[in-house]
């Protein structure tokens, strides 16, 4: 039975975990925690989809358009219109396997507006659509595993990628129960390790999800995309404990940004774009919550308590228990906030990187989202990418022989050990929180290539010497061995950011304010004994 | 704030306590207290001896995730929604779940929940839509993050091996309440790992982070177990 090897269970490495099933192979799912623990679980809002029997004049071509405008004109046509062919179909799946979808009058699913789309073709689930879809998932996923088709291996880190000539055997793990190197080999290898948020430090996301993976198979050699372009939600919170993500349901659903001018409401989303000016795409409303003069605050009170806890539950706990504020009688102070990566690793429309037999699916992947993505469309991506990355790989032959990885992995156990054996008490994390300051002000909201050039000498003094320090490995091994491949990274986004001399969806460069045409394209991103070489390709 | 924490090295070693001081803050969670802790330039108990820094699982660290259960002065909580405010002793106390393998100081293996899910064969087969009506507790049941403080709080629940706790009544709620062909098994396994063992302490009700409502998820149950039985 051909065997698929997939690197994360989060809501796109299960579904492709069970499509590979259903096309009768045998799916290997690791990842170093259940999927309950994945970032997934923590998509508020919704999954958009113009559903069959409509009550509105929307249509897929519409979604296309507004995907591939909200993305400022940069992702391909052709992968655009697989994503959103696919959506009815989606949720249709979906629904077969028992999400609990939030349904309307009628019995269907209900569907709510969202931002950079003029027509409410949002599905959900309360304000929790990714922990519901999650949960069907992991339901769905049983029934293989029960069947033998999906067997899942917890507990173990993603180390590194066996690539030879190009072509991806298999891939090393680290156990830290064994406290040892794990090898497992595949067919096809698909990378599911979600975004890049550990490099800014605490974000709206999920600690786990820090980029290693990304920078590790970059300088293996797989080319990554369009890094520069991260999005920042325009509605989170400050606690003591991280930035928290008020999901842009809440002004779906209604809600109404302002700022106070001497005790007066400015309503400037709506005084400069209309009535839907709350409903503007990401990029544009957090670069005008930037741009305001005050405090911004996020009003949902005239929602009615009612509805505010039926359809948006989860905001009402998240800012009674952790800001002590009642939504349904204040307005929420909010900010904008490092959410999203549009950027990641090159794929191509069937989710193939540029080594054979790797692919790469969810928001580690980049592709669909161009400079800035559409609030929904990141739950449609991660189950429409798990799928087609399946269905491909059923289509190809079974890998020929594996030339050997003896050498490498015997090399990679000789380095594990000495980190282990390291008596140092120096924190690796000490030298990531110094990147992740150096990400949040030298590329931040709004960029200067001054600032840039700043931050990448800053990164590069860092990689200067963080193979020749030895660190505490209290924690874990993964800590230090992380670290060299999250700085390249880092280095890797500042390059691209630097590069692209235009003002483009969610990359605002203060020194070259205006979209320039020449830059109508992708960034794509190699790395090759320590050279970072950038090229400008369509998507297509 | 002196933070007192029960330890261990790794799965095999002998369990040990150690206490710490830390500044803290009243708006600060637990999980808070513990990175601010690690991220200490050197880490000393409170008699100066060295100490390793303190492992704990985190993910979400927003209530969402289920990583960061544990044992809080006695209760399990979840640390990134204890906060210090609430703590009323003078000692924080922190120790692992007592009801899963260690793997290393407050970190336990939970994989004995998702393996008695797959024992029980807890998947939906063809779905059936419910109505409107059943719609708030099939939301709440599917919200359940599976972080095990309900196991360790019930009295009826030891290492898994027979009776499999409050999540697991929740998830053969919602499957029952959705499936077209299989309710039959999902009872029969419903009764057979909960039903038959739960004495309805009802402890899960409480300590439940997100609130299920377990009573409900049981109620149902057991009234299409009477149904079943005429």
């Amino acid at each position: 039975m051909k065997q698929v090897l997939i690197i994360g269970s989060g809501i796109s490495g299960l579904t492709c975990a069970i499509e590979t099933a259903k096309m009768g192979a045998k799916a290997i799912l690791i990842s170093p925690y259940q999927s309950e623990r994945s970032q997934s679980v923590m998509a508020a809002g919704g999954i958009n989809a113009v559903m069959p029997g409509s009550d509105t004049d929307d249509s897929v071509s519409l979604h296309i358009k507004e995907t591939i405008d909200g993305g400022c004109n940069i992702a391909g046509e052709r992968s655009v219109t697989a994503l959103c062919g696919d959506a009815p179909h989606i949720i249709e799946w979906l629904e077969s396997i028992g999400v609990v979808f939030t349904r309307d009058k009628s019995g269907g699913v209900a569907r709510r507006a969202f931002g950079g789309q003029s027509r409410r073709r949002t599905v959900y689930a309360g304000a929790s659509t990714g922990k519901q879809i999650v949960t069907a998932l992991v339901q769905e996923a049983r029934k293989w595993e029960c069947r033998g088709y999906i067997e899942r291996r917890l507990g173990l880190m993603f180390h590194s990628a066996f690539i030879n000539d190009n072509v991806c055997y298999g891939a090393l793990f680290y156990s830290e129960r064994l406290k040892k190197l794990i090898p497992v080999f595949g067919d096809a290898v698909v990378v599911a390790a979600g975004g890049q948020n550990s490099l800014f430090g605490k974000t709206t996301g999920s600690a786990l999800c820090d980029g290693y993976a990304a920078g590790k198979l970059f300088m293996q050699g797989v080319t990554l995309k369009n890094l520069e372009f991260i999005q920042y939600h325009p509605t989170t919170i400050e606690t003591p404990q991280k930035r928290m993500l008020i999901t842009e349901g809440a002004r779906g659903d209604g809600g109404r940004l302002y700022y106070l001018d001497g005790g007066r409401r400015v309503y400037f989303m709506e005084e400069l774009y209309g009535d839907r000016g709350n409903l503007m795409p990401r990029d544009i409303v957090s670069k005008c919550i930037y741009d305001a003069p005050s405090q911004v605050y996020l009003d949902i009170t005239f929602l009615g308590s009612k509805k505010i806890k039926k359809n948006l539950g989860e905001v009402y706990d998240i800012c009674s228990e952790y800001l002590g504020l009642d939504v349904t009688k204040e307005s929420i102070p909010v900010a904008p906030s490092v959410h999203f990566f549009m950027g990641g690793i090159a794929v191509d429309i069937d989710h193939r990187t540029n080594i054979e037999r790797l692919y790469a699916v969810g928001e580690c992947a980049s592709i669909y989202h161009g400079a800035n993505r559409l609030g929904g469309n990141s739950l449609l991506a991660a189950v429409h990418s798990g799928r087609a990355a399946a269905q491909k790989i059923a289509q190809e032959p079974p890998v020929a022989k594996s030339p050997g990885f003896d050498g490498y992995i015997r090399g990679q156990e000789k380095i594990i050990s000495g980190r282990l054996a390291s008596k140092s008490r120096f924190p690796a994390v000490y030298i990531k929180n110094s990147l992740a300051k150096i990400m949040n002000e030298d590329l931040g909201i709004l960029r200067t290539g001054e600032k840039l050039a700043s931050g990448i000498e800053s990164i590069d003094y860092y990689l200067s010497v963080s193979e020749k320090l030895l660190y505490d490995s209290d924690v874990s091994p993964y800590q230090g061995y992380s670290l060299h491949p999250m700085l390249t990274l880092g280095r890797a986004v500042l390059t691209c950011a630097q590069s692209r001399r235009e003002t483009r969806g969610a990359h605002i460069r203060a020194d070259y304010p205006q979209r320039s045409d020449d830059f109508e394209k992708c960034t794509l991103i190699s790395y090759s004994g320590g050279r970072y070489e950038i090229t400008y390709e369509s998507e297509d | 704030m002196l933070i007192k924490i029960k330890r261990q090295d790794d799965a095999v070693s002998k369990p040990y306590w150690q206490t710490f001081e830390c500044e803290a803050a009243p708006d600060m969670t637990v999980s808070a207290l513990l990175d601010k802790l690690n991220y200490s330039d050197d880490l000393f108990d409170t008699e100066g001896n060295p100490a390793r820094r303190i492992r704990w699982e985190c993910s979400c660290t927003q209530k969402m995730c289920g990583a960061c259960a544990m044992v809080i002065n006695g209760t399990p909580r979840l640390a990134c929604a204890a906060f210090i405010r609430d703590i009323k002793n003078e000692t924080l106390v922190l120790e692992p779940l007592s009801k899963f393998p260690v793997v290393s100081d407050l970190i336990v293996d939970r994989g004995i929940i998702e393996e008695n899910l797959r024992r029980a064969e807890a998947y939906l087969g063809s779905y059936e839509q419910q109505s409107g009506r059943d719609f708030p507790q099939l939301y709440s049941a599917a919200k359940c993050l599976k972080c095990g403080l309900c196991l360790e709080v019930c009295p009826n629940y030891n290492s898994g091996e027979s009776f499999f706790g409050a999540l697991f009544a929740n998830d053969m709620y919602l499957l029952f309440r959705q499936t077209a062909d299989r309710s039959g098994e999902l009872l029969g396994e419903y009764n057979k790992h909960f039903a038959a063992g739960c004495s309805k302490a009802l402890s899960c009700v409480d300590v439940c982070p997100i609130g299920i409502d377990t009573l409900a998820s049981m109620s149902e149950m057991n009234r299409r177990r009477r149904k079943q039985r005429k």
